[in-house]
């Protein structure tokens, strides 16, 4: 399958110039700022928080928040374009599918890593300035998680809007999936109910218990799966207050992983959808 | 590769689309030929717009196949597409983006230099408008940006649409006005239309397709001999009676009489004309102006379509 850069390049300048001309650019940067900073000051009770306690109040935030912007970049991209004739225009230029497809994820991909990194990038440095205290690593690992939530939730929006016709059902799509990560969990939880866990003493942090099935879970929602990356990137074993043991193959690397397949996965649905497309 | 596809621009062999349990378009062979005005036409759901689409790559044929300049065309047919310009039926431009900023785009995803752009916005005349959202145009504006886009990089092959769709006279007259310029630049022209009386007066060559399948295909004289399209007798005259129209009707020669408030429409052969007049004449019916309607194709249409409904 040849493909061509250049109008990869094109496409992927476009769905960028258009975040930046209607202001999507700097919202999210000024969104992740404001909510990295709040974030802090819940975490330090008042006062700035440390990088460690400021993420693990900010994972439960942006892995809401991050798909849901993901989702609003690319529900429409394909669906949104065909139903109103944009795409048909596109498509009889001489560009493969492949090519316009590519480019959408790149531009779409760079609006959201580029804010991720600046808003995240900036409350970083305001937090080490004002708590003396960093730990960088970590929180680049913690930026780089995020990112890779967001291009993950880009291209599972960009896949439903590959595969359906109209703009609206894969807003209605987008819904669905973001709610699937979202209540995984309380499935999850329910499934160890049922199967004769105690859920009381899990809610409330007690996870002695648990079978190890149900820590499948993180690979199952990458929105789970994303908050406990991040949490094993500052090497907490406590979130909330609650000491987690998790088993070993529950590690940054299987995360790392399963986010790659659940980003790449829908990506080579999309080509093959987009590809057999009439438009 | 096919040897048939010699020598014509855009040729389709049993070219077949089927949407779930619609044929859309039924095996249709054309062939559209170089420097020509090429017209498609035929009543709207006839499955010009699906063929369009599937000789520029936007549909999947269910079978069948198109070729430009006598290659296959597919969905990765990127260098034949380089030669072709297109404007899809109710084109849609992105609304947040300005003519110039259009243009810009399109030019650099057909690798066209961008210094044309503004000398295309003046020649479809939008100049006005260079710097205003496409979001805010009307249709006869977005259309015209549309012609301007198909321009890019001068194409050889132009393939429009509907090109006159829903547009007011003055828009309409500035598209065709646009079609003719760019033929007698030497441009090959395909354009789809169910307005018969544009297609007579622009095209060399014209195909009519009904229900996805070709009724017929050729110029306009020959479609009108083919058909057999008789002169009809246009007749102003009052206090017609049934028996003066059935002894109109016994008359050799005579096809067809139609009556309405104030005139007879009588289609015949020519020699059988006088004795029309002459049974009026008889009856003392008062005539007071009369003439011949000469043949049009929106007849040889409406009757084609018309045979083809009692088929």
């Amino acid at each position: 399958m040849p493909i061509a850069l250049r109008p990869v390049y094109v496409i992927a300048k476009k769905e960028f110039a258009d975040n930046v001309r209607n202001k999507w650019v700097i919202s999210l940067i000024a969104i992740f700022l404001v909510l990295a900073v709040a974030a802090s000051f819940v975490a330090g009770l008042g006062r700035v928080g440390e990088m460690d306690v400021t993420v693990g109040v900010l994972i439960t935030l942006s892995s809401m928040l991050v798909p849901i912007i993901s989702i609003m970049l690319g529900y429409a991209t394909i669906s949104g374009e065909a139903e109103s004739g944009a795409l048909s225009v596109v498509l009889a230029c001489p560009i493969r599918r492949i090519e316009v497809l590519l480019g959408k994820l790149i531009g779409l991909g760079s609006v959201i890593c580029l804010s991720i990194f600046v808003g995240f990038g900036i409350s970083g440095v305001l937090i080490a300035a004002s708590t003396g205290q960093a730990e960088w690593s970590s929180y680049i690992g913690f930026i780089l998680l995020t990112m890779l939530l967001g291009l993950l939730y880009l291209s599972v929006s960009v896949c439903i809007s590959s595969i359906l016709k109209r703009r609206v059902t894969s807003l209605g799509a987008g819904v669905v999936v973001f709610f699937w990560g979202a209540i995984c969990g309380f499935i999850w939880i329910g499934m160890y109910a049922g199967t004769g866990g105690d859920a009381m003493a899990f809610l409330q942090g007690d996870t002695s218990g648990v079978p190890d099935w149900f820590w499948f879970e993180v690979f199952l929602s990458p929105q789970d799966g994303s908050g406990t990356a991040a949490m094993l990137a500052f090497g907490e074993t406590e979130l909330m207050g609650y000491s987690v043991s998790l088993p070993s193959w529950v590690n940054l690397g299987t995360l790392v992983l399963a986010h790659l397949i659940w980003t790449l996965i829908p990506i080579a649905l999309a080509y093959w959808s987009f590809q057999k497309r009439d438009v | 590769m096919t040897v048939n596809a010699f020598g014509s621009v855009i040729e389709t062999i049993d070219l077949t689309k089927r949407f779930k349990d619609v044929l859309a378009v039924d095996s249709l062979s054309l062939k559209v030929r170089k420097g020509e005005i090429f017209g498609f036409l035929g009543p709207n759901g006839a499955g010009k717009s699906t063929t369009i689409k599937m000789v520029m790559g936007l549909f999947h044929p269910t079978s069948g196949s198109a070729f430009i300049n006598g290659k296959p065309a597919g969905p990765d047919s990127v260098d034949l597409r380089r030669d072709i310009g297109f404007l899809p039926e109710r084109i849609s431009f992105y609304d947040n983006l300005t003519p110039t900023q259009t243009l810009n785009f399109y030019c650099e995803l057909r690798g066209a230099d961008k210094s044309v752009v503004p000398s295309l916005i003046g020649e479809v005349g939008l100049a006005h408008a260079a710097n205003r959202k496409v979001g805010t145009f009307s249709k006869g504006m977005v259309q015209l940006l549309g012609v301007a886009q198909a321009m890019i990089g001068n194409p050889s092959i132009y393939i429009m649409d509907e090109p006159t769709g829903g547009l007011d006279a003055r828009w309409v007259k500035a598209v065709r006005d646009k079609i003719r310029a760019l033929n007698e630049q030497g441009a090959t022209i395909i354009f789809s239309s169910h307005i018969l009386s544009e297609v007579q007066a622009l095209c060399h060559r014209i195909a009519i397709i009904d229900k996805g399948r070709l009724v017929v295909e050729g110029t306009v004289e020959d479609i009108s001999d083919r058909l057999r399209i008789k002169p009809r007798l246009w007749i102003e005259a009052s206090g017609v009676d049934q028996e003066t129209i059935s002894a109109i009707r016994s008359i050799t020669g005579v096809e067809e009489v139609t009556v309405n408030d104030e005139a007879l429409l009588v289609t015949c052969e020519a020699e059988a004309r006088m004795k029309v007049m002459a049974v009026l004449r008889e009856r003392d019916v008062a005539v007071r102006d009369f003439k011949t309607i000469d043949p049009s194709l929106e007849e040889a249409f409406v009757r084609l379509l018309s045979e083809k409904e009692g088929s």
